[in-house]
Parts: structure tokens; C-alpha cells; sequence
């Protein structure tokens, strides 16, 4: 019986080219002019790069290599490779490489970096002027040498705090600390080239275990955030598509002649909620397909971005069985009407689908991140920044709760019976 | 079989269907007859289980079906008032739809499908999408949907709105031929009274959600047993003669049309001398006069006091 309803539904769809054009047509040449026209602006070339980070020492570096030094005079080891450590401890010294990096010619431009006292780090974390802050706990130089050249495991890693509201200044950031990591390992490889291999191998993972979790990883093209943005819009208007095949069919009295073709109400109902579901899946898969084959939009994890489709296709139906619902109660197309052309535009804005509004002011971000579309253009951001599931968790938990919300609000406004008097 | 007992329906502040009793026996065609507003597609609505009544209660077979509409629906076949198919699907695929929800499948479902094309005359046009259909095919269509499934019932509220004669004529010739060779059990409504008269064994009239009349065909019309409907026809009429039959205290009612004058008068009053000296009077030639048996829109207008399609 559900797939006489979806099959039913899906011809309806089909045998309407305009609508058709609208679902899956028109994101396809939104993201080809906005991706397009915009792409310099999102790309950054129109944009003045100017990040504050500051960087906070809890012990003076010298301190703990000369500590390090005097170490490799008691250790039993050679004293041609004490030597060659000795030197290259000093040149490897890993809070100055990367207060180098810094102020390199390249990112002086972009960057000022700030050595802030410990007794400051509220501050500066109340200051939405900086765009992240590096803590450099006690120890850790010395502990970062022991472990690149004694192979002797470190706990102590670097704090990364990054500003929210400035996800690109923190994105660079988390950029800057990778390379810095891979450097690192190149750096100790040149200047030990006489030593023992194990020393050579530095254990970037764990030098920056930390700072992945504000690593932004790759960048986002133009063309990836529209075709990200126009998806999630677009699905909603299949949430209303559906919710007007369904009103069209209590106005026919087609909905009474399945009632009383003894077909349970729940059947119907469940019909509505998986025919939302298959066809914005569809819809977002063939946009993305548009989007891969023209624009060359990978993603770096496949199996994350089926979740995230997945669920912002949940929560689809949930809203197309949600609006069929409230129309049925209150015999009327008002809602739908007014979500199709208000709601959806206003969730489409906050939830960035036209420009990264959450850049600009992080109660607008948070309150995107409220709307299905916003929470799901996140997840969508973050996995082709190259995040881990783990990341974008809670963004699929809560469009999820979203789906599950909506569907409870439209089974308590189903109507009984048949509607027809 | 299928009976309604002190049904009432209150919408807010409107009762559109008032204390109605009905019943219907296996094999009849029952009318139910109203002008529009007269409660006809509430009650069927209630009757088939679609909307629950404010009180009273609907049985089939003697029981209950407002707990457990199953069984009602199962023997039902509704033909809306409205073109209730999609329009976007041709014939075929909705007659396929429905079928299919009424648990139809495979060789059975494409015997009954064919079948059904045929009796509605539509087997050269399965293939059509609905909405290039004329009003007439897309009525026809809708009945047709309606017998897919064999119903022992078959509700039909308005069947023929607004289509051509020619149509009209196929659906009241298909209605008959149901409830002869399959003894299906017919509850039509409308407000054309010729439709009733030719098809229908019993009728039920309604006004403003009252049952106001029900019987059988000549029942209803003895309810004006001891009148006589007369017309009186001329080339114009003038304002004394009209007058005259007006203040006339033996004339029941007078209803002026262009070229027609129908007054309802007793039985026993000879009225001929009477017309003749009126006309006279006004200075008014009449072209004839006829006395009519009673038709059922003569016993609607003396019960409600307006036409049936008023």
C-alpha cells in the first residue's frame, strides 16, 4: 500500500516539468551564477585578511632546552650524537620555529601574533578581536624535544582556543599549526641527518592532537558552499511540494476515497513522511551529481555525507508531513503557502545558504544552526573541510531531533476521519 | 441494511443535519433530495463513516459503524460530488491506484479495470491523462472508480453537475443497469427531479437539515392528492391578471414564469369559468389552460415553499 502512495506521488511529480524544474533545475543554475559571480568574494580575493592570534608561554623557552642540553651531558650515549642533539635541540626548539612561521614574511601581512602574559588568557578569550589562542603549556618544549629525539612519549600538547565567530581567522589558524607540524618533522630530518632514524621521526600527530579539533582543514570553494547551500534550501521546497500534492488531495476528496477504501490514515500519513524523505534524498543526490560532474565537488568522506543527507532528508518528510497535517486540520494551504514563500527563504538566510551569515555574529550563527538547513549546511562545511564524523555529530543529532519533533506535531494534528464536510 | 437513526451533525453554531432516520434495503435505488444547503452531502458523509455525527448513530446490518467503520467500507463505493481522481494520471492509472488500495492485484485487478473501462465507455481513452477529459468523461471516470471494487453499495452525491445531456443520460443509464443485473444498492442525490423520478424507488427530501418528506414516488406526490397543479399559457401577461389570481383565496400558490402562469388549486374547485372571467376582465387572452399531475418538484415547492434549484 505505501508503495502504490509513493509511486502515485512520484507521477504526480514527474508529470510536472515545471515544478520539477524548480526542485532540481533551478539549484542547479543557482549554484552555476552564484558559485560564479560570488566566487571571488567567497574565495577571499576581495577580502583584507587582518587575525589577531596571541600566543601564551607558561615557561620560557630557553629555560627548557638548556634544560634539555644539560640532560644529554649526563645521558650515556655517544658523545658524537650528544653533540649532534645538543644542536639540533637548539635549532629545533618548537615555540620559536613557529613565532617564525608568524612573522614570515608571507603571514606578517595576514597576522599579528601577540605574547600575552598567562594572567591575561580571560581576556584575551573574552576578546572577539583575536582569532585564536595558542597556550604553550609548562614543560612543553622540553617534553617535545625528549620525545623527537629520545623517542620518550609526550602527554603535553598545544591548547588551540578558537574564536567562533571567526571561523575563517580560526580556520587559517588550524592551517598554519598543520604546516607548522609537517615542518617541524622536515626541520629535525635536515638538521639530524648523522643521527640515529628513530630520532628523525617526529610524531606530528600527537605534536598537534590538540589543535585538530579546531583544524578547518580544506578550504571551501565557491562553488562547493552554493551547491551546499542551494541543496539544503531546495529541499525544503520539496517539504511544500509534497504538502500541496497532499492538500490537493483533501481538497479532490481523493483522500476520502482512500480512507474509505478501509487504507488506515497512519498509511497514508507514512506515505507523505517517506515520499518527503526518498525524493529530497533524490533531489540532493542529483544536485550534488550536477555539482560533481560540472564543478568537480568531491567529499572526503562519503560515508558522512550520506549521514547528513540522510537525516536532512528525515527531516524533510517530517516537515512535508508536518505541513499536510496542519493543512488538513485547519482546511487550509495558508501554512504551506506561507512556508514556501516566507519561512523557507528566512531559514534559507539564517542558515547561510546565500552567504556565511554565522561569520558575522555568532547569535545568527547559532540560531542557523537551530534551522534543519543551517544545521545541515554546517555538517555539509565542516565534512568537506575534511572534519571527522565525530564533528558533526551533533549537527545530524539535532536535525534529527528536528525530523522527530515535526513528525510528533503533525500524528497530534492528523485529523480522525475523513475531511470532506 | 443500512439504516440512520436520530442522526444529527452540528457545526459550531450550525446544525446542518437535524434528528434524520433513513434506511435502505439491499437492492434499491433511494434518493435523497434537497436544494443545495440542505444537509444531503453531511449526512452521507456520516453515513459512509467519513464524518463523525454530534449524536445519534449509522447501522449496517444492524450494527454500529462509528466505532468500527470497517465493515461499511468495505461494501461501499463513493462517488463524490467533486471530481475526486488526479488529474496528472490518466485513466488507467487511476483506476490501477485505486484498485490497487482496494487490494486488487494482478490478473483480477486488470479484469475488473477492463470491465469497468467498458461500462464507463472510456476504453479508447484509458491511456489519457484525466485532465484532458471533457466534464462528462471525467464524471464517468469517477463513477467508474467507485465499482472497481464491486460494491454491494454505491453513495453517488450529484453525480451529474455540470455535464452535457449526452453524459447525463450514460450516467443515469449506467446507474439503472448497476442496480439491475448486479442488485447494487443505489443512494443517489441531486437536485434535478427528473433524475430522482427515473431512477429512484424510494425518496428522501431534505431542507435545512430537516427530513421534510419520504416515501415512494407516488407516495410523495399523494402528498398533493387533493390538488391540482394548472398552467396557464399566453403571449404576455399584464399586472390585473396576476393581480386577480394573487387575491384569489381558493389559488394555493402562483408562480410566474415568462410565458407561464402554474397555480395550485383543490381538487374540487372547477377553476376553467373562473380563468376564463378573469382574463376577461384584464383584457387578457390566454392560449390555453392544462391541469397537471402533481411532479415532485410541485411537492418540494409546496413543502418548502421555493424550487429545488432555488
Amino acid at each position: 500500500m505505501l508503495g502504490q502512495i509513493i509511486k502515485k506521488q512520484a507521477l504526480i511529480l514527474l508529470r510536472n516539468p515545471v515544478q520539477l524544474l524548480l526542485l532540481i533545475g533551478l539549484p542547479m543554475i543557482l549554484i552555476a551564477i552564484l558559485g560564479t559571480a560570488l566566487g571571488s568574494w567567497m574565495n577571499g580575493d576581495s577580502i583584507e585578511i587582518n587575525l589577531k592570534v596571541a600566543l601564551i608561554e607558561h615557561e620560557t623557552e630557553e629555560e627548557q632546552v638548556a634544560r634539555f642540553v644539560s640532560d644529554m651531558d649526563k645521558a650515556r650515549l655517544p658523545e658524537e650524537a650528544v653533540v649532534a642533539i645538543k644542536e639540533s635541540a637548539i635549532e629545533t626548539a618548537p615555540i620559536r620555529m613557529l613565532k617564525d612561521v608568524f612573522v614570515s614574511e608571507e603571514l606578517s601581512e595576514m597576522i599579528v601574533l601577540h605574547e600575552v602574559n598567562p594572567s591575561e588568557k580571560q581576556d584575551v578569550l573574552d576578546d572577539d578581536s583575536y582569532a585564536a589562542l595558542i597556550e604553550v603549556p609548562e614543560n612543553f618544549t622540553y617534553e617535545t624535544l625528549n620525545e623527537i629525539f629520545l623517542d620518550e612519549e609526550s602527554s603535553i600538547n598545544l591548547q588551540v582556543f578558537q574564536n567562533e565567530q571567526q571561523e575563517i581567522g580560526a580556520n587559517i589558524v588550524g592551517q598554519i599549526l598543520q604546516q607548522f607540524g609537517e615542518q617541524l618533522t622536515l626541520g629535525v630530518f635536515l638538521a639530524d641527518q648523522g643521527i640515529d632514524q628513530r630520532a628523525m621521526q617526529v610524531d606530528v600527530d600527537e605534536l598537534d592532537s590538540e589543535v585538530t579539533v579546531v583544524n578547518q582543514g580544506n578550504p571551501v570553494s565557491s562553488k562547493a558552499y552554493y551547491t551546499i547551500g542551494m541543496v539544503v534550501m531546495n529541499v525544503l521546497f520539496m517539504a511544500t511540494a509534497i504538502g500541496t500534492i497532499s492538500f490537493n488531495e483533501k481538497q479532490t476528496h481523493v483522500f476520502d476515497r482512500i480512507i474509505l477504501a478501509n487504507v488506515s490514515r497512519w498509511v497514508y500519513f507514512t506515505g507523505v513522511l517517506i515520499t518527503g524523505m526518498i525524493f529530497a534524498f533524490i533531489q540532493s543526490m542529483l544536485v550534488f551529481a550536477f555539482a560533481w560532474i560540472v564543478f568537480d565537488i568531491t567529499w572526503p568522506n562519503l560515508f558522512s555525507f550520506f549521514i547528513v543527507t540522510l537525516s536532512l532528508s528525515i527531516s524533510v518528510g517530517g516537515i512535508a508531513v508536518l505541513l499536510t497535517a496542519v493543512s488538513y486540520r485547519f482546511h487550509s494551504e495558508v501554512l504551506t503557502d506561507f512556508f514556501s514563500s516566507i519561512i523557507v527563504t528566512m531559514m534559507a538566510f539564517l542558515g547561510g545558504s546565500f552567504f556565511p551569515i554565522g561569520d558575522s555574529s555568532k547569535i545568527l550563527q547559532v540560531i542557523g544552526n537551530l534551522t534543519p538547513n543551517g544545521a545541515g549546511m554546517s555538517a555539509y562545511l565542516s565534512i568537506i573541510r575534511g572534519d571527522a564524523m565525530v564533528a558533526i555529530s551533533n549537527h545530524i543529532v539535532y536535525i534529527l531531533l528536528f525530523a522527530i519533533t515535526s513528525i510528533i506535531i503533525a500524528v497530534l494534528s492528523f485529523p480522525r476521519r475523513g475531511v470532506s464536510a | 441494511m443500512l439504516e440512520l437513526v436520530d442522526l444529527t451533525k452540528r457545526f459550531k453554531q450550525n446544525e446542518a443535519v437535524k434528528n434524520l432516520n433513513m434506511f435502505i434495503e439491499k437492492g434499491e435505488i433511494v434518493g435523497l433530495l434537497g436544494p443545495n444547503g440542505a444537509g444531503k452531502s453531511t449526512a452521507i458523509s456520516m453515513l459512509s463513516s467519513l464524518v463523525e455525527p454530534t449524536s445519534g448513530d449509522v447501522r449496517y446490518n444492524n450494527k454500529s459503524i462509528l466505532r468500527n467503520p470497517g465493515p461499511i467500507r468495505e461494501v461501499l463505493g463513493m462517488v463524490p460530488q467533486e471530481i475526486a481522481l488526479y488529474d496528472d494520471l490518466s485513466a488507467l492509472e487511476n483506476l490501477q491506484f485505486f484498485g490497487r488500495i482496494y487490494k486488487l492485484k494482478g490478473k483480477e485487478l486488470q479484469i475488473k479495470i477492463a470491465e469497468v473501462l467498458e461500462q464507463i465507455g472510456l476504453t479508447d481513452r484509458k491511456k489519457d491523462i484525466v485532465k484532458t477529459f471533457s466534464g462528462g468523461m471525467k464524471r464517468r471516470l469517477n463513477i467508474g472508480v467507485a465499482m472497481l471494487h464491486d460494491p454491494e453499495i454505491i453513495i453517488m452525491d450529484e453525480p451529474t453537475v455540470g455535464i452535457d445531456p449526452q453524459s447525463r443520460n450514460y450516467i443515469l443509464e449506467t446507474v439503472k443497469r448497476l442496480n439491475e443485473e448486479k442488485q447494487m444498492t443505489v443512494l443517489y442525490t441531486s437536485h434535478y427531479m427528473e433524475e430522482v423520478e427515473f431512477l429512484c424507488d424510494r425518496i428522501y427530501i431534505m431542507d435545512q437539515g430537516n427530513l421534510i418528506a419520504s416515501g415512494t414516488k407516488e407516495e410523495i406526490k399523494q402528498i398533493l392528492s387533493s390538488e391540482h397543479t394548472i398552467s396557464i399559457k399566453a403571449d404576455r401577461w399584464n399586472d390585473r391578471f396576476i393581480e386577480k389570481l394573487k387575491n384569489n383565496p381558493t389559488i394555493h400558490r402562483v408562480k410566474v414564469e415568462d410565458r407561464e402562469i402554474t397555480i395550485v388549486v383543490p381538487k374540487e374547485v372547477n377553476m376553467f369559468a373562473t380563468l376564463a372571467k378573469m382574463a376577461e376582465e384584464a383584457d387578457l387572452e390566454l392560449r390555453s389552460v392544462d391541469i397537471n399531475a402533481p411532479t415532485l418538484e410541485d411537492v418540494f415547492l409546496h413543502l418548502t415553499g421555493r424550487a429545488l434549484r432555488d
